[in-house]
């Protein structure tokens, strides 16, 4: 199996082209692997979260409803998500073999997914708390002790902040395999045709310089591709659905709070 | 590697004598097969080894291919018909005379008695950069490098590029388009038919084909129907010299007339687009008109907006323009 | 007077073998154990071999040899930093041949080039002169962009220096803010004045200053540069395509390291050349060497492909034209200056001659030539059929029209005004001169035939959408040469045999010039048998089949050795039957006493009595001042007969020039810009006629060739990657059959040269320029007097033109 593509340029010298398409279907196949092995090892400590949910504690004195995500952080990772997925269906199903009309699609939700992601970063820089999914090493160490316990059972990990050490470093992910798309995908931009700014095939690299362009946009794509999957596994989970709606109707309850978070690291300033 | 042009590699050649064998042999070997006709585009594409194929399947012992024949509503011409038979054929030259004149413009006398039908539909762009084999988008590479600032573009299209600029070098596309044929292609799980205007791809949709055929399949025959028979027709092409070369523009139109007015018409134009561009507006537009210079010049103009030429060919919107107006008043002004 | 085979049409020697197929051109030649060769091409315009790696080619079982430019440098000696070679580690254009494998079939060749790795260096390149020139532009070569010879202590040297304009002259050059490009200052290399220039345009009532391109052009011969090679012992025995037979022998040191006295040409047959292939071609070292390596005969086909970088072309001219005419159509100053696009090889004459040309063709009453020769990186050049003067007619022809126009003169008289006569001088300080210029006599003839007023009055008519327009223009160049051998034997049979080192490229001079002694000496056509194509054969010292040369200078040295010929029949006949030598004539195959036809010998007689008197009869002893070659063809040939062998040593009072004036008309479809050429005819002056028919293809071929030169051929080259598209006929465009009228008409004015024992000069040269410049001149006349002056007018160019838009291309932008 070949990873990277190549050819031979029109002064016969071997360049890159991008990925191998096939990487693809590795992509997906890692997404699968990783979603039945977290279910067959699920069924180990399934039973006993849902134990604990029923004997769940609560504190009266805390509002019902505890916001988690402001309306604005809602809108952009609807507008990031759905953006996330066409581009995945424009970028990869053509390659594929699902043949459509892809290229405007792919390009103008490029544009729309990075100014989401320029809103983002300006919301969370200046009017949310970057704290809030800071990595630092007790992150570490509780990802740590999460997988120990998934895969052998042991103590759970410490309850996190706003977010679990998990969370964030899917965050991170999505962040480092997201911008990579993105800031080749706007630099791609150069070799089609589109209003912003006149075409030059020949700007910025050599054939080498585009040729890692290319990888590294397909590379982008293809991470995201198995974070999509995990993510869109995630959400789905019945235990995990209570952070679904939390992305969906802003607030979370305060009993999964109370579950969930260390008021601590998280204390409540607001809710209904 | 080093690159040699002008010879022949090693390939594995199938000489089928039926359409079902053909398409067994196809279907073994899908995308490392290669379909030859009458190998004026393949024999290109072999000798400067750009295109290296494993299995070359000639279809030219093929009998139920060949031949022009009467049917029920129309007729039928099979796709390896030589193009000098199409001009010739009698039929032809008195029901669908368009389809005869275009076939006539094609290349050389030489090339005419060598190339097919199918063939001539379904060739591959003459882009000079993808068939220098250079690695671009319709090639699976990351550039069109026909499409840079200072690309030699003068042959590309004006018309619905999509990272890729080739046009589509048929000249009797645009004669089958308004003929309202259908192409009849078969693979190994049947037959399907599809109208002329769609059987062509473009770039936005598939950038490495020219056509919806699949590598397992085959096109069979053209089906044109008896709608345009004896309708007025008009077919032209402009190239740079008289023989041996593709369209920079041809344009075909069929319409029916009544006392002046045209009851209804057809409309096509060839070498501006990666597809040959059925100019269904214009067509609108003229039904019900009665042909003046005034009228053709004015649909002629709404016929090239929207144009985009590249850096070298400019010329082809006025040229486009021009003959536009010819295709509905005839080659001297009225 | 008695007909003559001169002036006669005839089926030519080589006829039945041409049309049945036997003619063996280069690549028909087999030899057993044979070896074919394949070329691996720089991929890059210019880049230097770091490295090659040969092993897995040379690991493949039928491959026998790889051949590099290391190789030759070993066999040939080192060849100097600017010196062409058949292989080079420092290719300095897209297509420059690298190395060759010898294998046992062609696709094994192929196959073992694609296993070979070549890292190359990619090197600054240069395609356009006009860029290369601008302050900071790039070089074509290591050191700078322009090659120059220059004089040294010891000898010429050659040397490349870096030209540079100012942004200034660049600007004035090139033209700027919508306003065309004028006479430029700038550096150049050639330059010379003749009269009073600043005189000139002041007397001048009407001045034009106008930019010009005309593009490079390849030659593109229909047979291309193949070439077997076999050794045997220190003999090489190759089979070329080449112009010129004997030539190829004698450049057989400097094209293939092989001196003469160990050279075999073979060479009967060569599809055209135009050029190209003046003394073989650059590639033979190729399969010679690679012989020489494996010990077995190689096979080097090339292909079109190949043939459109290997095979030479033309320099294109980015040039400029101020001419001023007083109000009778007088040209009083010229001033004329043109950059060449040489290539990266040799310096061409093409612009000096264009100087030449512009100075006889308009006696202009004073001129201004200046040239300057930029070196780049695309194939290289050599002369094409009229180099310079095709150049020069075709973009001056178009401005005479202008200026007739201008100034209400009719144009053909602005012409006749205009206008080199017998004698005419020319050329820098006018220091030379022509022999004869019957342009007069011939622009009259033209005249009469197109019926100019006629014509005149059909120009600007239209026929639905398409508009009528008609050109005339002229066309003239060197037309001969001098002082070579002819070498000719009567056998035993009775038969003349006239041996000649002339090349066979199509154009029936190597028998037509024959035929001067069969006349001379009475003998049937028929028993006429001519040897050529085979230096093995004996074959006299004859000049290259270029520069239209053959005609004047074969007939004077045939004729000089039928004299000699005639003179030995007559001393023979008088030593047998008594009386002077001077008493006896030849004539209807006998030397005989005047008024006795029984007192002489037979032909067959004389060949016999030569072979037992020996001496100067039989080739033993030959005659003082031959060239060494003669005197080794000759050896072979000793004691087979009667043997003639003479040097031409007759006189010639000036430079020998032919000329053809012609006639265009057209058809332009004005919303298509397509053309139409409904009517071409063309009148030469190449004095007496030798051959009408083959007179009439040389006029007629020309001509196509020149169309396809006006309307067709054009390089396109990618400026990113310096790589050429327009690489085969497709492509390249040349004109075909279906492109011109079936019928075209020509004559000729069939006025002796003096200088020509029978009257005859060349005529290969001057047709392809007047066939381009009239098509050019009815093609202005047809788009009215705006037309640029710019070569091919395709159909982009027209439409753009005719709807009044900018053109897609900068004007003097080359290859786009």
């Amino acid at each position: 199996m070949q990873i990277v593509q190549r050819a031979t340029n029109p002064w016969g010298q071997d360049v890159l082209l991008g990925i191998d398409w096939s990487l693809f279907w590795i992509a997906l196949i890692a997404g699968g692997v990783f979603l039945i092995l977290h279910l067959a090892l699920r069924r180990r400590w399934i039973g006993e979260e849902k134990k604990a949910a029923a004997n769940a504690p609560d504190d009266p004195g805390l509002p019902k409803k505890i916001q988690r995500h402001s309306l604005a952080s809602r809108l952009f990772h609807g507008v990031m998500g759905i953006s996330m997925i066409l581009l995945l269906i424009t970028g990869f199903l053509p390659k594929v073999g699902l043949q459509f009309a892809w290229l405007e699609i792919h390009w103008i939700t490029g544009l729309i997914l990075t100014a989401s992601i320029v809103f983002h970063i300006i919301h969370a820089t200046f009017f949310q708390s970057l704290k809030n999914v800071w990595v630092g090493l007790s992150d570490l160490g509780d990802m740590m002790r999460e997988m120990r316990k998934a895969v052998t059972g042991g103590e759970p990990p410490a309850k996190p902040g706003k977010y679990p050490a998990a969370q964030k470093m899917f965050h991170h992910a999505a962040t480092l395999a997201g911008m990579a798309a993105i800031v080749t995908g706007i630099l791609m931009m150069w070799r089609i045709e589109q209003p912003l700014w006149a075409q030059d095939d020949y700007k910025f690299f050599g054939d080498g310089g585009w040729g890692w362009v290319y990888v590294l946009h397909g590379v982008g794509g293809v991470v995201l591709v198995t974070l999509t999957v995990a993510h869109v596994y995630f959400a789905i989970l019945p235990e995990k659905r209570w952070m679904t709606w939390s992305m969906i109707l802003g607030w979370i309850d305060r009993k999964d709070y109370l579950r969930h978070h260390d008021p601590a690291k998280w204390p409540v300033s607001g809710g209904k | 590697m080093a690159v040699i042009n002008d010879m022949i590699p090693d390939f594995e050649l199938y000489q089928p004598e039926s359409l079902d064998g053909a398409l067994e042999v196809l279907d073994r070997h899908r995308e490392s097969a290669w379909v030859l006709a009458g190998g004026m585009d393949t024999f290109d594409w072999f000798k400067d080894r750009v295109k290296r194929p494993e299995a070359v399947v000639d279809l030219g012992a093929i009998p139920e291919l060949s031949g022009i024949s009467e049917t029920d509503g129309g007729i039928e011409i099979g796709a390896m018909t030589p193009l000098t038979a199409v001009v010739d054929n009698e039929l032809i030259r008195e029901r669908y005379g368009i389809l005869a004149e275009a076939a006539e413009t094609v290349a050389t006398p030489q090339i005419r008695n060598q190339g097919t039908l199918g063939g001539n539909l379904v060739q591959d762009t003459r882009c000079w950069y993808y068939r220098a084999g250079w690695p671009c988008y319709r090639a699976g590479g990351n550039i069109c490098y026909a499409d840079t600032p200072e690309s030699m573009n003068r042959e590309h299209c004006i018309f619905d590029a999509s990272r890729c600029v080739a046009v589509t070098p048929s000249d009797t596309a645009p004669a089958l388009i308004v003929l309202d044929a259908e192409m009849v292609i078969r693979g190994r799980r049947g037959e399907r038919t599809v109208a002329a205007e769609d059987f062509f791809v473009g770039p936005a949709i598939d950038i490495t084909r020219m056509t919806v055929l699949q590598p397992n399949e085959v096109l069979q025959s053209v089906r044109i129907p008896d709608t345009w028979a004896g309708a007025d027709f008009y077919f032209e092409k402009v190239r740079d010299r008289n023989a041996w070369d593709f369209p920079l523009v041809n344009v075909a139109s069929a319409m029916r007339v009544e006392d002046e007015v045209v009851q209804d018409c057809r409309l096509s134009v060839g070498a501006v687009s990666p597809v040959p561009l059925r100019m269904e507006r214009c067509e609108e537009l003229l039904r019900g008109q009665t042909i003046s210079e005034d009228i053709a010049t004015r649909i002629a103009e709404l016929g090239v907006i929207g144009a985009k030429p590249l850096r070298h060919n400019g010329y082809k919107v006025p040229l486009m323009r021009n003959l536009i107006r010819r295709a509905i008043r005839g080659q001297a002004p009225v | 007077m008695a007909k003559t085979l001169v002036g006669t049409d005839y089926a030519p020697p080589d006829l039945i073998e041409k049309i049945t197929g036997r003619a063996k051109y280069a690549e028909d030649w087999r030899a057993e154990g044979m070896l074919f060769a394949k070329q691996l091409l720089s991929p890059m315009p210019h880049a230097r071999v770091r490295n090659i790696d040969a092993s897995a080619a040379l690991a493949m079982e039928g491959v026998e040899a790889v051949l590099t430019a290391d190789d030759l440098a070993e066999y040939m000696g080192e060849p100097g930093p600017l010196d062409e070679r058949s292989l080079t580690n420092h290719p300095k254009y897209e297509g420059e041949p690298v190395l060759a494998v010898a294998a046992v079939t062609e696709k094994i060749a192929a196959d073992a080039i694609e296993k070979i790795r070549v890292d190359f260096e990619p090197l600054p390149f240069a395609l356009d002169p006009l860029d290369s020139i601008a302050p900071g532009g790039a070089n074509s070569l290591p050191d700078g962009n322009s090659i120059i010879r220059r004089r040294t202590d010891t000898g010429m040297e050659t040397v490349v220096e870096r030209v540079e304009w100012t942004a200034e002259d660049l600007a004035t050059a090139r033209g700027s803010n919508g306003e065309k490009g004028r006479m430029p200052g700038g550096v150049f290399q050639d330059e010379w004045t003749n009269g009073d220039l600043e005189k000139g345009f002041a007397d001048a009532d009407y001045i034009i200053d106008e930019p010009l391109f005309f593009q490079s052009v390849t030659h593109h011969p229909m047979e291309p540069r193949s070439c077997m090679a076999h050794w045997d012992g220190d003999t090489c025995h190759l089979y070329p395509s080449t112009q010129s037979v004997a030539f190829t022998l004698l450049a057989g040191q400097g094209t293939v390291g092989v001196p003469p006295q160990n050279l075999i040409v073979h060479a009967e047959y060569t599809g055209g050349g135009f050029g190209s292939k003046i003394v073989g071609t650059s590639n033979m070292a190729v399969p010679v060497y690679l012989a020489k390596k494996t010990g077995k005969p190689v096979m080097h086909r090339v292909t079109r492909y190949e043939e459109n970088y290997i095979g030479r072309a033309r320099p294109g001219f980015q040039g400029w034209a101020r001419i001023g005419f007083k109000n009778d159509g007088r040209i009083s100053a010229f001033d004329w200056a043109v950059i060449q696009d040489n290539g990266p090889y040799g310096r061409q004459s093409d612009m000096g001659t264009s100087g030449n040309m512009v100075s006889l063709t308009y006696q202009p009453e004073s001129m201004r030539h200046r040239g300057l020769s930029i070196a780049t990186n695309t194939p290289p050049r050599a002369p094409q059929r009229a180099p310079g003067g095709v150049q020069m007619s075709a973009m001056v022809e178009p401005l005479l029209d202008r200026a007739a126009d201008h100034l209400g003169i009719d144009r053909l008289t602005i012409r006749q005004i205009n206008i080199a006569k017998n004698g005419a001088k020319f050329g820098e300080a006018e220091g030379r001169n022509v022999t004869t210029a019957y342009v007069a006599e011939a622009w009259d003839r033209l005249a009469e035939m197109v019926d100019w007023e006629e014509a005149k009055a059909r120009s600007g008519q239209m026929n639905g959408s398409k508009v009528t327009g008609v050109g005339l223009a002229s066309s003239t160049y060197t037309a001969g040469s001098s002082g070579f051998d002819g070498l000719m034997l009567i056998t035993p049979e009775g038969r003349l045999e006239i041996h000649t080192g002339i090349g066979n490229l199509g154009t029936h001079s190597f028998s037509d010039t024959a035929r001067v002694a069969a006349d001379l000496l009475d003998v049937p056509w028929e028993k006429v048998d001519m040897v050529w194509g085979d230096t093995g054969k004996g074959v006299p010292h004859t000049c290259v089949q270029a520069g239209s040369q053959t005609t004047h200078a074969i007939t004077r040295a045939t004729h000089a050795a039928a004299t000699d010929m005639k003179t030995k029949l007559q001393e023979l006949a008088a030593q047998v039957h008594g009386g002077s030598a001077s008493q006896y004539v030849v004539a209807g195959e006998r030397v005989y006493r005047r008024g006795n036809r029984a007192a002489g010998l037979s032909l067959a007689q004389a060949a016999e009595k030569a072979i037992e008197l020996g001496g100067r009869y039989d080739g033993t002893e030959l005659n003082e001042g031959l060239s060494p070659i003669t005197l080794g063809g000759a050896a072979v040939l000793k004691g087979r007969g009667l043997l003639a062998a003479a040097k031409d040593n007759y006189g010639r009072a000036g430079d020998v020039y032919s000329w053809v004036v012609a006639y265009a008309e057209i058809e332009l479809d004005k919303e298509t810009g397509v053309i139409e050429l409904t009517d071409y005819k063309a009148v030469t002056d190449c004095g007496t006629v030798l051959n009408p028919r083959s007179l009439g293809g040389q006029l007629h071929g020309g001509a196509v060739q020149g169309f396809g030169c006006a309307v067709g051929q054009k390089w396109v080259y990618d400026p990113q990657w310096g790589i050429p598209f327009a690489n085969r006929f497709y492509t390249a465009r040349p004109a075909t059959i279906l492109d011109v009228p079936l019928a075209m008409e020509w004559d000729a004015v069939n006025m002796p040269d003096p200088n020509n024992p029978v009257g005859s000069k060349g005529i290969g040269e001057p047709p392809m320029g007047a066939g381009c410049a009239s098509l050019l001149c009815a093609i202005q006349d047809a788009l009215g007097q705006d037309t640029v002056a710019y070569l091919p007018l395709m159909t982009d160019h027209i439409i753009n033109q005719l709807e009044g838009r900018e053109q897609d291309s900068e004007f003097l932008a080359a290859h786009t």
